[in-house]
């Protein structure tokens, strides 16, 4: 490919600031077709790199990924399809071509790397009980400066030895491990979720878990919709408990509260 | 509390300006919750004189957190106001609000900022762009700009909120935080169904007829499987398995069962 090594250099920090924004300050977050713009400046041909990253944009209107699940990484695709449009000479569709599984490639990288930010937050975690808050402030940021890779490496790939390179990366990756790993993907969240309600009062209010599960799995409510049930739910609770306290300052016994208690289920 | 330190406006813009480290951190078991201890450390250290407290405090955040990082601060800002005023007596009632929240606002904050705006605004800059015309792609960084300046102050708005909501509710507290771990169980038991995904791509045949193990489970309860795996986490956790453990076990699982078939994504 006709790159030279500084335009390289440049396309490959431009994929870093790029993730490091989106998951970061999220100024230009996921605005594709800047990203296909900008590489088209960096090699010299604006309006290539504009049509190119415009492509790329409406191919990803409506995809989002929400709550930590994962999607093809459009900007990435859009600056190595930018850069290959552009180097090669042959236009849009050789671009594409390889922009769009390495986008694929950066889907799956995300997961690996946020599966290594665990590490790095249990580290943080483990500064912070030995009272080693300096430690621990400066563990924290390598998540933060870490991940950017994620885009800035298979960038660096694909524009410099292109096409075959990627090939073989992907490849290379058996397709039980590409499933696997975005399998995981879907599950791991449940690792979070779980770990939150041992921290709830689940003895006491575990039956509500039911209602907003219902809602949601059978009555397809989004997770606002069930935040205004669950809005009803709590104000019905404080007026409970807050009767209750009452009764318990009159009555000094604590059998009417339970009582109560097992009325209101 | 013995110590009562005065949060200041110059240490919430200083809170606000730390927020931007984003969603980097992101790892499966506790969300963005580094990130918060990173931002929220230099007030919490005020606030906190003491090694032991300040060290609940930072535990307590360094529990599972996911929320939308534009509207986060909202949540973020209202818990120091918790934490200033009634120090790690206030942590139940933190966590509740953090848990009761993060659901609500992050399903608001999505929605709005990537799905609907860049659906607006990508398809404008996206149709202009391959007519060669660069205006809509700057408007799109425009809009986004103005956000990203204005997004500090959504810090003190959720610390006055917090403040006025503690001063309300006063020695209801108690109530309170029940009321509130009411509307955030609620809340994990819809994001379980909505963002936990498990789908099985077993096929039985049965005298010629393919009945995929899938559509079975659907029509036993829609999303069973992700409640099944969060409810066999939590019975793992409460037996005190730790988290990591069942990270790496989620993980040997999701790639055993892309494997053989089990699972697709």
């Amino acid at each position: 490919m006709g790159l030279t090594f500084p335009q390289a250099i440049l396309i490959t920090l431009l994929a870093y600031v790029y993730e490091l924004d989106r998951k970061s300050t999220q100024i230009a977050g996921k605005i594709t077709i800047l990203y296909g713009a900008l590489t088209g400046w960096i090699l010299g041909d604006f309006k290539t790199g504009l049509e190119v990253g415009a492509t790329l944009q409406l191919m990803s209107l409506g995809v989002a990924n929400l709550g930590g699940a994962s999607m093809p990484d459009y900007p990435v695709a859009a600056i190595i399809s930018a850069a290959i449009a552009v180097a090669t000479g042959k236009g849009m569709a050789a671009g594409l071509a390889i922009g769009i599984p390495v986008g694929m490639l950066v889907m799956n990288l995300d997961v690996m790397f946020q599966i290594l930010n665990s590490a790095i937050a249990k580290k943080a975690q483990n500064y912070a009980n030995k009272s080693q808050f300096k430690k621990m402030r400066r563990t924290i940021p390598i998540s933060t400066f870490l991940i950017p890779l994620e885009a800035a490496l298979p960038v660096f790939l694909a524009v410099v030895f292109g096409k075959a390179v990627v090939e073989a990366v992907l490849n290379f990756m058996p397709a039980w491990f590409t499933v696997g790993l975005n399998v995981a993907g879907g599950m791991l969240p449940a690792v979070g979720f779980a770990m939150l309600l041992v921290y709830m009062p689940m003895k006491k209010y575990g039956y509500w878990l039911i209602v907003g599960f219902v809602a949601t799995a059978f009555l397809s409510v989004p997770v606002l919709g069930v935040a205004l049930l669950g809005i009803a739910a709590a104000i019905h609770q404080y007026k409970n408990s807050d009767n209750n306290s009452k009764n318990v300052a009159i009555n000094g016994n604590n059998n009417s509260l339970t009582e109560e208690d097992m009325e209101d289920e | 509390m013995n110590n009562k330190y005065k949060i200041t406006k110059k240490d919430l813009l200083r809170t606000a300006f730390r927020h931007f480290i984003g969603v980097g951190t992101f790892n499966y078991d506790t969300g963005i919750a580094s990130s918060l201890v990173w931002e929220m450390f230099p007030v919490l250290r005020k606030i906190y004189s003491n090694d032991d407290d300040l060290i609940a405090s930072l535990n307590n955040h360094f529990k599972y957190y996911n929320c939308n990082p534009w509207l986060s601060p909202l949540i973020t800002g209202a818990t120091l106001a918790m934490e200033e005023k009634d120090g790690t007596d206030s942590l139940e009632a933190v966590q509740s609000l953090k848990t009761g929240l993060m659901g609500p606002l992050s399903g608001i904050g999505d929605t709005i900022i990537w799905v609907m705006m860049p659906t607006i605004f990508g398809s404008i800059a996206g149709s202009m762009g391959k007519q060669g015309n660069p205006l809509g792609m700057w408007l799109f960084l425009l809009v986004y700009f103005m956000f990203f300046l204005l997004r500090p102050y959504v810090y003190i708005l959720g610390y006055n909120s917090g403040t006025s909501l503690i001063d309300k509710l006063g020695n209801k507290m108690e109530a309170f935080t029940d009321s509130i771990s009411v509307l955030g169980i609620m809340v994990i038991g819809s994001i379980v169904s909505s963002t936990v995904s498990i789908k099985t791509g077993w096929v039985f045949s049965n005298g010629g007829v393919k009945i995929s193990l899938q559509s079975i489970l659907d029509k036993i309860c829609p999303s069973l499987l992700p409640a099944v795996l969060v409810a066999t986490l939590y019975v793992l956790l409460k037996k005190k398995v730790k988290m990591s453990a069942l990270i790496i076990l989620v993980i040997l699982v999701s790639m055993l069962g892309a494997a053989i078939g089990l699972f697709t994504v």
